[in-house]
């Protein structure tokens, strides 16, 4: 086993393109930084095989990160945890890892907040690392994170009414790579706001009736595109203007004490359809299904890996509310047998149902619920 | 004296109007009274409530038996009855609660819930208020199961004509279990000193029950014979349609049941450590303690899972994994259960422990011969 940090090889799961910051966050460590393979199909596989029978997706795909992490040199694995199942998660993927045969070390930041545990836990890896540096690669890694959620969030919005193809995507694929190495947190904003400006100043067609759908759900399903098989490109692809309010930006912003009082600010929002926090980011669905219901969107996106007790508790007041005010919510469940076929062609006839709801300028009863 | 009148007066004047007091989705208005700041605004509601309904002498509380109540229905039963409010208690889980559960739930929801739901529609007719209470967390540190956080939500939306009555147990935020029962108790009964006699008179009852039937289980564990552990949420061991076939299948075999939910609480937790230092789920690490606790004395452990349960997904594969050497067999069991299938399992198992003891060998060998 690795006895100084320069034989450590880090890794940790995908999600999204987060693995930038991450890479930023670990450098602290001092130590190699290894990314996991890319996500493909024999991710999901080789998570599927090993993994409990009905835990949910994320833990599946997150055990498929490790395994093929491992097999390519990785000995040092970081897992996070907390809310829901999710808390449970590394204690059991480590189990089963050394039970296939691995070696390694885990970091598992789980339980309460508690900073310097944390710290503890980093030092035992790096005795050199300073408090202050610790603080400066978590400033800087924050701060990449948002210029990553600012520029993802404008793709979203505005990336489906591109004049021409493909233009989006290149000032997209650009700021990721200039986006890990931006040594100062100054150098991380100068880029959010250069990027920003590209892709405002591409040309777009902006159909009278675009519509505006809002996507809410359990955060993993979110934010780690491969594994919802692209919604929110496939929506951007049907002209429509997409909005998602979970990024890690968001749950930064309101970790540690300041959690409560946006809890509360949730569960007013929700309205007459939740009285108490329902977990994870349950509370947080039905609070934005209805600020979105009362901003005018046209529908919304519900995701939710199979199973996902936290948003299943939404959706009992996402159902009704969809109901009372017939206001069209599509619920999509994922687990390892859904098909990606099955997604495109009821999103395809979602946007169509929206689009026609909205040309009639009706709000007739079009309350969607289909299990995938 | 007017300064209480004043209060009355102001208090009354929160009533909602008689057209908004069924539905549920009205909150009752607030007003920035004096009174309000010396009485909690849950229980204003309730009260106001109550006064504009019913008398709350003459309610009838609707207990459903399913979750929670397994684990406090002699608590709930024993408090309402002392302050002299009725209570019905609905019927053992039948095909008809079951059915009618499952068409109310969300697809995907787990079968407890379910079958949680068809208890409280089945109370509807027969109670004014069914109890729904909602448990978050008993420890600092700790959480309950997540559908636990959103059993009241999920209900109230679920079945949106029920008259549901809640209190919030949520210790990480400072809502003890005793204070909370009590104050949904003031909405029955405005002298305090009386609600307090009430819950301390139940919790005693609800102890005295429970050491009994832990005791009997500690008992069992001593006895010689072929002896199984069930690990099991309360509310599945002892729900008719999930637990009961089991436990007594495995009585036919000739096994005496111990359940794990009925080991000490405190000692578990202790040992749970022993196979598990994450696992955030209170009722969970008392399980996993039990495990610890019995395993000594038992031939084999019976794990009573139901789908899609989250906790128990992650927990039973850790255990069985770090039980080496141990007979275990995990059950998930789902509302489209059959007998035949589980009885073949559940006598397989049996007959394989039987085996493994040494005495009851050759007395198999014997017969053959």
């Amino acid at each position: 086993m690795a006895t100084s940090s320069a034989d450590y090889r880090l890794s940790f799961p995908h999600m999204g393109n987060y693995h930038i910051p991450m890479c930023t966050l670990s450098s602290m460590l001092d130590c190699e930084i290894m990314v996991a393979p890319k996500m493909t199909r024999r991710t999901l596989e080789l998570g599927v095989r090993h993994s409990p029978e009905f835990v949910c997706i994320p833990f599946k795909y997150n055990l498929g990160n490790f395994i093929e992490t491992l097999d390519a040199g990785a000995n040092l694995l970081v897992q996070a945890g907390g809310g829901c199942r999710f808390g449970f998660y590394a204690e059991v993927q480590e189990e089963i890892l050394r039970s296939l045969g691995y070696e390694f070390d885990m970091i598992r930041l789980v339980g309460d907040f508690d900073l310097r545990k944390y710290y503890q836990d980093l030092r035992r890896i790096n005795p050199k690392l300073s408090f202050r540096g610790a603080l400066h690669h978590y400033r800087l890694a924050a701060r990449q994170t948002r210029a990553l959620d600012a520029v993802e969030d404008f793709m979203r919005k505005r990336s489906g009414f591109e004049a021409e193809p493909g233009s989006f995507d290149a000032v997209h694929e650009r700021f990721l790579r200039e986006l890990g190495p931006t040594p100062s947190i100054a150098e991380a904003a100068a880029l959010e706001e250069r990027t920003l400006a590209e892709l405002a100043a591409l040309p777009v067609e902006m159909p009278v009736d675009a519509l505006r759908v809002g996507v809410v759900g359990e955060l993993y399903v979110l934010m780690e595109p491969f594994s919802n098989f692209f919604v929110e490109r496939e929506l951007a692809k049907r002209g429509v203007e997409v909005h998602r309010f979970v990024t890690v930006s968001d749950m930064l912003s309101h970790a540690g004490p300041k959690g409560s009082a946006h809890l509360r600010e949730l569960i007013e929002d929700a309205g007459p359809y939740l009285k108490y926090h329902v977990g994870a980011h349950g509370t947080e669905s039905v609070a934005m299904t209805r600020r979105l219901m009362q901003a005018g969107f046209d529908g919304v996106l519900h995701l939710k890996p199979f199973g996902c007790m936290p948003e299943v508790n939404a959706m009992a007041a996402l159902q009704r509310l969809s109901r009372d005010n017939t206001f069209p919510v599509l619920f999509f469940s994922y687990d390892g047998q859904t098909s990606e076929t099955g997604v495109r062609t009821r999103l395809e006839a979602f946007c169509d149902m929206l689009r026609m709801r909205k040309r009639a300028g009706v709000s007739a009863a079009t309350n969607m619920e289909v299990p995938a | 004296m007017p300064v209480t009148g004043e209060l009355r007066r102001s208090s009354a004047d929160r009533v909602p109007p008689a057209s908004s007091r069924g539905n549920i989705y009205e909150r009752a208005p607030v007003s920035a009274g004096r009174i309000n700041r010396l009485r909690p605004r849950k229980m204003v509601r309730w009260s106001a409530q109550l006064r504009g309904g019913v008398e709350p002498i003459d309610a009838t509380v609707g207990i459903p038996r399913a979750l929670l109540y397994h684990k406090y229905g002699d608590l709930w039963t024993a408090f309402f009855e002392t302050l002299g409010v009725d209570t019905v208690v609905s019927p053992p889980t039948n095909r008809a609660i079951l059915e009618r559960g499952s068409r109310l739930a969300v697809d995907e929801t787990c079968l407890p819930m379910k079958i949680f739901l068809g208890h409280v529609d089945s109370l509807m007719s027969q109670a004014d208020y069914v109890l729904v209470p909602r448990v978050a967390s008993l420890h600092r540190g700790e959480t309950t199961c997540v559908k636990f956080l959103g059993a009241y939500d999920v209900a109230r939306n679920s079945i949106p004509d029920a008259r549901l009555i809640e209190y919030d147990v949520d210790v990480a935020n400072g809502k003890r279990h005793a204070t909370e029962i009590r104050r949904l108790g003031r909405g029955f009964e405005r002298n305090p000193a009386k609600v307090g006699y009430a819950y301390m008179r139940a919790r005693r009852e609800a102890n005295r029950l429970h050491s009994e039937r832990a005791l009997g289980n500690e008992q069992a564990a001593l006895e010689p014979g072929l002896k199984v552990l069930v690990v099991g949420h309360p509310y599945n061991i002892y729900d008719e349609m999930i637990g009961a076939p089991v436990v007594s299948i495995l009585r036919e075999q000739g096994a005496a049941v111990l359940a794990a939910e009925l080991a000490d609480a405190s000692r578990a937790k202790t040992l749970s450590a022993r196979l598990s230092r994450d696992v955030p789920w209170t009722f969970n690490k008392e399980l996993l303690g039990a495990v610890e606790h019995y395993r000594e004395y038992v031939d084999g452990i019976v794990f009573l899972v139901t789908f899609p349960c989250g906790p128990d997904s992650l927990m039973t594969e850790l255990c069985v994994r770090r039980l080496e050497g141990m007979p275990t067999l995990v059950l998930v069991l789902d509302e489209l259960q059959g007998e035949a299938g589980l009885r073949t399992r559940l006598e397989s198992f049996v007959d394989l422990l039987r085996l493994r003891r040494p005495k009851e060998r050759t007395a198999t060998t014997a017969r053959v011969v």
